[in-house]
């Protein structure tokens, strides 16, 4: 006959691919949703017009060195509260649970608070429902935000906003406490911004928990990142004022089944132009055109597709040239941390192509969850091999031939795809092991 | 609780919120009708006033907003959008004061006052019949830098007030096409201002430029340049004549080229927070009339902080396919959160929206 078929070996073969697959896509399509709310703000007394207006007012004649304190109460806010040019002004709730701001009759305006001065607390208070950013300060030098809860709380989460918690262009930025949950886009993201600590913080229900982007010497720990699509972000994306960020670390952080469906488009749409659109749910840690980054003590545990990805900026497809920055992800030092991959039926992801990558690429067999991933893309003109690391990786867990680790070779296009779980190349590094360490350890080389 | 606990209980919430700001009590207001509560008012010269006619910009009726002879006339080369609101501007410079001019920096004398009133005529095709003024803007060079503020008109259009917190105010007329338009016309509170009059965190004029001012106006008994009217009537020193110094097109006027006038409308319209001194600087999208660089100008660029504001799109302009661009997509939608810029608008501009679409379509592919 001349319609002959396939092989019966290789029919085999593409029925349990087509099984796989298709369970695989049936994983996905269950994809985790989160509408969980901390506190229940409904059952809180109504401010009164006149408060809010009072409360509006207050941050407009605020003066320098004062205190702006807000009782008890739900204030529904139609303008932007905005606190212009000040110094050493505290803004104070009366607790997350007690001192309401929403702003879900918000008319304009690009986020709900913003704040622009020297020196100013933000504590002790929620803010609900902002449909841009929820708070936003930027060009402050001394920003701190203190056990605020910024939140959306609509089941349909299309109509969420960006980000809750937004220091941008920022210097000596805390957020110490906070709760942030459900936003399209990164739930804590400090962009654009030097000296950094987020600690202590709870980051849940996002597209993204926690992202650093663009930004100097950041300590990202005690936080726990849970239930969102990617759990910590360090991106450094191109064409900003602020080029190349560096010196991120993050430690002693809970960052677990972050697998919530990526919410930022709508469910269907692919990614857009948003690099964060790109994240495959199930993300631990994505490292983006990052550098000097130290990633120690922590849990890392049941996050589907993988615990941490090293990537270059070139996996995004967009165009990678610009000024101040580099797409490479270089001076990675990721060491003690545990992970888990989870149950062997939280398959990785397969609606995202970083996700499809992992899922049908990586060293291991299909839809195989991995501990860490290395894209394995490198400046040639350091190196003509990645044998031996010219992106200084150094990667030093205790037991890693008991994780998974697949470094890809993607540098001949989608039709030349390779893999490989040898990590040798990026172990011949010397740190110093365990506690807090010097952010030039992992510069072995130069 | 009874009447006098509950006024008791308020006025403690009330005392509490405000407890360490030290407030301007004058500036506080009810929301019981702004004449009964306004005592007659003294032009002491301690800006800002309460009321708009303390300040004596006008003669005759306040409605007529006709200028008293101390208050110049001016108006910008190409104008912001403001949900379609006409707008008559006045500059008052201080009697003998001079604003001076180099270059570009047009430097104005501290006292100035920038009158910038909002209105809606009844009837499109008839801008100069009845008409509704909404709200009057101030901005006053005091010693420390300039102010804003808003003053909302009255109903019975006699005066306005100082209104720090802002409002919202429904705006019905008849539009170009003949068609009736409601807009829900938002006042910005004191702080917003700044939103877009910014530059380096400092609040800034935005029409009173050099370049918007480097501009014929018909001042009724001619036709003339501002900066050389203002030069003639001893207002202004260093302009060297029209060429010496930057100007743009107006927008509106098709007979200038389709790349100029593009570039003014995002000059007038985004460049006040899309430029390197401007709160959108964390984008990286810089729409200077001047910019030149096709990556800060969106060019392929993709967005950063946009959210849903990105709609499906990858790129801020998509060269060839304006309907593929964030930026039209923003300018093309009332979202909040989507719609740009974030401030002063709740309906789209389709005259906009049509210029920047030419301008994108014709743009070469890569």
């Amino acid at each position: 006959m001349e319609n002959k078929r396939t092989h019966p070996h290789h029919s085999f073969e593409m029925i349990r691919s087509l099984l796989l697959l298709s369970f695989g896509l049936f994983l996905f399509s269950c994809s985790n949703q989160s509408d969980e709310q901390t506190y229940d703000s409904s059952n809180l007394r109504r401010a009164t017009p006149e408060e809010v207006e009072a409360l509006v007012e207050a941050f407009i004649l605020a003066e320098d060195t004062s205190t702006i304190r807000i009782p008890e109460g739900f204030y529904e806010l139609k303008t932007q509260l905005i606190l212009d040019n000040k110094t050493a002004v505290r803004i104070q709730g009366e607790g997350m649970d007690k001192t309401v701001l929403s702003f879900r009759e918000l008319k304009s305006g690009g986020e709900g608070v913003k704040i622009v001065g020297k020196d100013i607390t933000v504590e002790e208070l929620s803010i609900e429902n902002a449909p841009g950013d929820g708070i936003k300060a930027q060009h402050t030098d001394g920003i701190t935000f203190r056990k605020i809860n910024v939140t959306w709380t609509n089941g349909d989460k299309s109509k969420n906003g960006t980000y809750a918690i937004y220091p941008v262009q920022c210097k000596n930025v805390v957020i110490d406490g906070c709760i942030a949950s459900h936003s399209k886009d990164a739930g804590i993201y400090v962009g654009q911004s030097e000296d950094i600590v987020v600690k202590n913080s709870l980051a849940f229900g996002n597209v993204a928990g926690i992202e650093i982007e663009n930004c100097d010497r950041a300590e990202v720990y005690g936080n726990t990142a849970r239930d969102n699509a990617g759990g910590i972000l360090v991106f450094n994306l191109p064409g900003l004022p602020k080029g190349d960020g560096r010196q991120t670390r993050i430690y002693d952080n809970d960052i677990v089944d972050n697998n919530h469906e990526n919410f930022a488009t709508p469910l269907g749409d692919g990614p857009n132009g948003n690099t964060v659109t790109m994240i495959p749910p199930g993300s631990g840690i994505v490292l983006l055109a990052a550098k000097e980054v130290e990633i120690f003590n922590n849990r890392i545990l049941r996050n589907k597709t993988y615990g941490v990805a090293i990537a270059s900026y070139q996996v995004t497809g967009f165009p990678a040239e610009a000024p101040n920055w580099s797409p490479y992800t270089s001076d990675i030092y990721v060491h003690d941390n545990s992970y888990d991959r989870g149950s062997f039926l939280s398959l990785p992801d397969l609606s995202r192509e970083l996700g499809q990558l992992v899922s049908l690429y990586n060293a291991y067999g299909w839809l195989k969850t991995q501990d860490i991933i290395y894209d394995g893309i490198w400046d040639e003109s350091v190196s003509a091999s990645i044998e031996s690391n010219p992106m200084r990786i150094c990667i030093q867990e205790p037991n890693l031939e008991s994780l998974r680790f697949t470094r890809f070779y993607l540098m001949e296009g989608e039709d030349n795809i390779d893999s490989f779980s040898d990590a040798s190349p990026f172990q011949q590094c010397k740190g110093p092991s365990g506690d807090k360490l010097s952010l030039n350890s992992p510069k072995r080389t130069n | 609780m009874n009447g006098s606990a509950k006024r008791i209980f308020t006025f403690f919430l009330l005392s509490l919120l405000i407890v360490s700001c030290a407030p301007q009590t004058k500036e506080e207001e009810s929301s019981e009708s702004v004449e009964a509560v306004l005592a007659p008012e003294e032009a002491n010269g301690k800006f800002p006033y309460r009321r708009l006619s303390t300040y004596g910009f006008f003669d005759g009726e306040m409605a007529s907003l006709s200028p008293s002879a101390h208050i110049l006339p001016y108006q910008p080369a190409s104008s912001l959008f403001t949900d379609y609101a006409l707008k008559s501007r006045f500059v008052s410079l201080p009697e003998g004061t001079q604003a001076s001019l180099a270059g570009e920096e047009l430097s104005l004398p501290q006292g100035t006052i920038l009158i910038k009133n909002f209105y809606y005529p009844a009837d499109f095709r008839k801008p100069e019949g009845e008409r509704r003024i909404i709200e009057t803007r101030l901005m006053i060079h005091e010693e420390g830098g300039w102010e804003a503020y808003p003053y909302l008109w009255n109903e019975s259009q006699t005066d306005a007030v100082l209104k720090v917190v802002g409002a919202e105010k429904e705006v019905r007329f008849i539009n170009q096409a003949g068609k009736e338009q409601v807009i829900n016309y938002l006042v910005p509170n004191k702080n917003q201002c700044k939103s877009c009059h910014n530059k380096n965190e400092s609040l800034a004029p935005l029409g009173v430029q050099t370049r918007y001012l480097n501009h014929d106006y018909d001042y009724k008994s001619s036709t003339e340049n501002q900066l050389a009217h203002w030069t003639k009537l001893g207002k202004l020193v260093g302009f060297k004549g029209k060429n010496a110094h930057p100007t743009l097109v107006n927008y509106e006027d098709s007979n200038q080229a389709l790349n100029d006038r593009a570039m003014a409308y995002l000059d007038i319209n985004c460049s006040h927070c899309h430029r390197a001194e401007g709160p959108a600087s964390t984008s990286g999208l810089f729409l200077t009339y001047g910019q030149k660089d096709p990556l800060k100008l969106g060019v392929y660029k993709t967005p950063v902080a946009a959210g849903k504001g990105s709609g499906s799109h990858t790129y801020d302009i998509v060269p060839g396919d304006g309907d593929a661009s964030i930026l039209l997509h923003r300018m093309n939608s009332t979202e909040i959160g989507v719609a740009m810029p974030e401030l002063g608008r709740t309906s789209i501009h389709a005259e906009g929206v049509a210029l920047i679409r030419e301008w994108i379509n014709q743009m070469e592919k890569k």
